[in-house]
């Protein structure tokens, strides 16, 4: 990119921020303090904009344009609407997707319950990947060794080993547990067949958000999730 | 054959083909397209080339096997020049009697001629058939002048002329600001206006700049880019040609899918030839400017007729489309500015350069302006390829060119836009063909399928077949579009056997909406298309299936029960023999039908030759 160390002006949510050009609008937001839910996105991997959770408007020339944050690059005078009555019903019904999918995960119950999620509509899936790429982009990223990927399409994509069968470039990191959102503190809430809930511990989250505005729920997803709230 | 330099070159090759066909005393023109080839097209023209050689006419007559014409239903077809003769649904027992009477003399054979369905008067000439005859055939209508696999016969016809006419004469941001006047949009789905496109990939930094044409068609039904591939692929070239000039490129594409094996190797053939005249390759035409194009042959993945995902297949790369915050004329293959357009929107390119903005602007309404083909089957009784100045209605093209209902029942609505299109209903059928008015009525012109559906067809069970297509095709890469697709799958489907409530009915409204906004890609983001438009329009389908339990149109087996009318019934036996799961069961003189066993095949019903069994 030309220009790397030159900053630009953005709006999001009426809050006028500076940015390096080059940097996402959803990690300019995330260090301002703008926090906007994510699952796929991390810190120093490329953005994939896979789980979509971080959706914005993008208003340009008076039309708004819904699009992911985190594979969005800043620009000078871009105008970002995170917190619309649009966005948030779409990102709660993402939320609510993936929490069926995957509802023993602690990580994804926490964002599902700072989505506003608090019934789940869909009958639960309870599987063990939602496919969010982490192990996938870490592993070929920040490792350089691609003993993960994707394989196959649609319904039938899943994350596997090269012939199914743990390569010798496996650099044994785990980088691929530590990140995968389903090892961060397993759930608790008891997920079995007739007993599908979401546990109680995020349930006193979210109505500790609801009645002091603009806290930090502490919701754990700044273990792995890097939320800057969680810092301050 | 020696290179095109320059344009005379090109004049003396049109001059010399064109003597040498009015050297023939007549011109049979067989259509080999997709749908006569179905319906037998290879037999005709092997007897004809058999009956020629037989009686000594090979010399004095000459086939020409040309692309489609479009009348697929009534395949395979033959036009007779001089004269126009239409013979439609023609069998190679008919050969020796066209050549006697048509050939030979001056004869009409009666009983080939087409008859018109509604005045039941028989049609001589092609231009008079009421199917032709509203039609206005740009792009379509030289698909019939032109051997696929012969450039001379492009060329005399006026090919390459557009090339000629701007190459090195003016300059590429005047051609751009023509096409731009033109106002031509893409026809692959997304009608972005194309020389904006062109506009945008020449201001774009790098080199090289790629052109790529899109001949991954892959909706159901729709079969217009391989028509024209098959049946005229250096229209296609001459546009991809002139694009590159305009834009600065030096690469081009063509990305064909593999199953349309007549559309790969009439491509490859054009490309060969081209380059054998010296049209493709270095210096063309003596001017400073190079390009080539290569075919690369798709996989069958209909995500890959995304932009982004098309262009990660061509690089070798699994085919899943990417964000598009950066455009793809800034960033493209490899990452250098491309352009990318569908085979319709760069075979509409020369006719443009040759005839002005102005003539093409004048086609059209509103902010949609040229011709677009539409690929009308169904239950119509024309099935085929339509070519109509946008903004006709769509009562217009089913009934004045589509001929109606196949089937004797009342049409009830329209399905456009291939599988991410919506369903408009009848009483919206005044609307006019254009960009806005089809997406506004939720759905689109996308690549121009138009599915007829009768009164016969249950609507969620459309919006059901549409979905699963759309799940099997899903490249799974986003959360809304493979979990909510299968989310709103599971909701269909209960709701069509039976155990759907209206909190379903919302919580699929819901998913739509969000399948709709948040997802990565056109595919995604155009899904939930035929779910949301039968909501809208067809909600008393939706509202039978869920609080009565009943499938009006008898599709969905769960909800149907069969019965036997006591008045009607004659007692003859018929279903009772017919019955598989032996379902039927003696009453008396007459029979019934035992709920419990009934596998609701509709077999009986089929059989049943007093009508006295109906479904409820």
């Amino acid at each position: 990119m030309n220009g790397t160390n030159r900053y630009v002006t953005l709006k999001i949510d009426g809050a006028i921020v500076h940015a390096m050009a080059g940097t996402s609008v959803l990690d300019t937001a995330l260090s301002y303090g703008i926090c906007i839910p994510h699952l796929c996105h991390m810190k120093d991997l490329m953005p994939a904009g896979l789980c979509r959770l971080c959706i914005v408007e993008h208003v340009k020339n008076g039309k708004s344009k819904v699009t992911a944050s985190c594979t969005l690059e800043v620009e000078e005078g871009m105008v970002i609407l995170a917190h619309t009555e649009k966005i948030l019903k779409a990102r709660k019904n993402i939320a609510e997707m993936l929490v069926a999918e995957a509802p023993n995960s602690r990580a994804i119950q926490d964002i599902a319950v700072r989505c506003g999620v608090k019934n789940v509509r869909y009958p639960f899936r309870n599987k063990a990947c939602v496919l969010c790429g982490r192990c996938v982009r870490a592993c070929g990223e920040i490792w350089r060794s691609k003993s993960l990927g994707f394989v196959g399409r649609g319904s039938e994509r899943r994350v596997a080993l090269p012939l199914n069968e743990r390569p010798e470039y496996c650099k044994k990191c785990n980088a691929c547990i530590d990140l995968c959102p389903m090892t961060i503190t397993p759930c608790p809430g008891p997920m079995k067949k007739g007993e599908e809930y979401l546990c109680g511990l995020c349930e006193s989250q979210l109505s500790m958000a609801k009645d002091i505005e603009d806290t930090c729920v502490s919701c754990r997803l700044g273990d792995g999730f890097d939320c800057v709230r969680k810092r301050s | 054959m020696p290179k095109i330099k320059n344009v005379s070159d090109l004049e003396k090759l049109a001059l010399r083909r064109k003597k040498e066909n009015s050297a023939y005393k007549k011109i049979i023109t067989v259509c080999a397209g997709t749908g006569c080839s179905a319906s037998g097209c290879g037999d005709v023209l092997k007897w004809l080339r058999v009956e020629l050689s037989r009686k000594k006419l090979t010399r004095k007559i000459k086939i020409r096997t040309t692309g489609c014409h479009g009348f697929c239903e009534q395949g395979p077809l033959m036009v007779i020049e001089p004269g126009n003769i239409f013979y439609c649904q023609v069998n190679p027992n008919d050969i020796p009697e066209i050549i006697s009477e048509s050939i030979a003399s001056d004869k009409i054979v009666e009983r080939l001629l087409y008859k018109d369905p509604a005045t039941g008067h028989k049609v001589i000439r092609e231009k008079d058939v009421p199917f032709y005859k509203s039609q206005d055939r740009t792009v379509l209508g030289q698909n019939k002048l032109v051997d696929p696999c012969d450039i001379i016969d492009y060329i005399s016809n006026g090919g390459y002329s557009a090339l000629a006419k701007v190459l090195g004469k003016v300059n590429p941001e005047t051609v751009i600001e023509e096409v731009k006047e033109s106002g031509l949009r893409g026809r692959g789905g997304g009608g972005f206006p194309t020389g904006k496109k062109w506009e945008y990939c020449r201001r774009a930094e790098g080199t090289p700049k790629y052109v790529i044409c899109n001949a991954d068609e892959g909706d159901p039904g729709a079969y217009m880019d391989r028509s024209i591939l098959e049946g005229n692929p250096h229209a296609v070239l001459e546009g991809m040609l002139i694009g590159a000039y305009a834009i600065g490129a030096s690469h081009g594409f063509i990305y064909v899918r593999n199953e349309y094996p007549l559309a790969v190797q009439h491509s490859r053939e054009a490309v060969r030839e081209a380059e054998d005249l010296g049209l493709l390759g270095k210096n063309i035409l003596g001017k400073s400017f190079s390009f080539d194009i290569k075919i690369a042959r798709g996989g069958g993945a209909f995500v890959c007729g995304e932009s982004t995902a098309l262009m990660a297949s061509l690089e070798g790369k699994v085919g899943e489309p990417r964000p598009k915050d950066i455009h793809t004329t800034d960033r493209g293959f490899m990452d250098f500015p491309t352009n990318l357009n569908n085979v319709e929107t760069w075979a509409n390119v020369p006719s443009i350069i040759n005839r002005g903005a102005a003539w093409f602007a004048g086609k059209g309404k509103g902010k949609s302006k040229g011709t677009k083909i539409f690929a009308l089957t169904g239950k119509i009784k024309n099935t085929g390829l339509v070519e109509v100045p946008m903004g006709l209605s769509i009562r217009e093209v089913i009934y004045d060119i589509g001929g109606g209902s196949s089937t004797g029942k009342r049409i009830k609505a329209v399905q456009t836009g291939g599988p991410s299109g919506g369903c408009i209903p009848e009483r919206l059928f005044d609307l006019e063909v254009d960009f806005e008015a089809l997406s506004n009525a939720g759905s689109m012109v996308g690549s121009g399928g138009m599915v007829v559906m009768d009164e016969s067809t249950c609507m969620v069970d459309v919006a059901k077949y549409f979905l699963s297509f759309l799940i099997d095709e899903s490249c799974g890469k986003c959360v809304p579009c493979r979990i909510g697709l299968s989310r709103m799958l599971e909701i269909i489907n209960d709701i069509t056997s039976g155990n759907g409530t209206e909190d379903k009915l919302n919580l699929l409204r819901d998913t739509a909406q969000t399948v709709s906004i948040a997802s990565l890609c056109a595919l995604g983001k155009t899904a939930p298309n035929p779910v949301l438009s039968t909501l809208e329009h067809f909600r008393e389908e939706y509202d039978a299936h869920i609080k009565e339990k009943r499938c009006p149109a008898g599709v969905c087996k769960a909800l149907v029960r069969y019965r036997i009318d006591k008045k009607k019934c004659k007692g003859c036996g018929a279903c009772l023999k017919a019955c598989p799961h032996g379902a039927v069961v003696k009453k008396g003189s007459i029979y019934g039908i035992n709920n419990a066993a009934c596998q609701k095949c509709g077999i009986c019903k089929e059989t049943c030759k007093f009508c006295a069994i109906t479904v409820a």
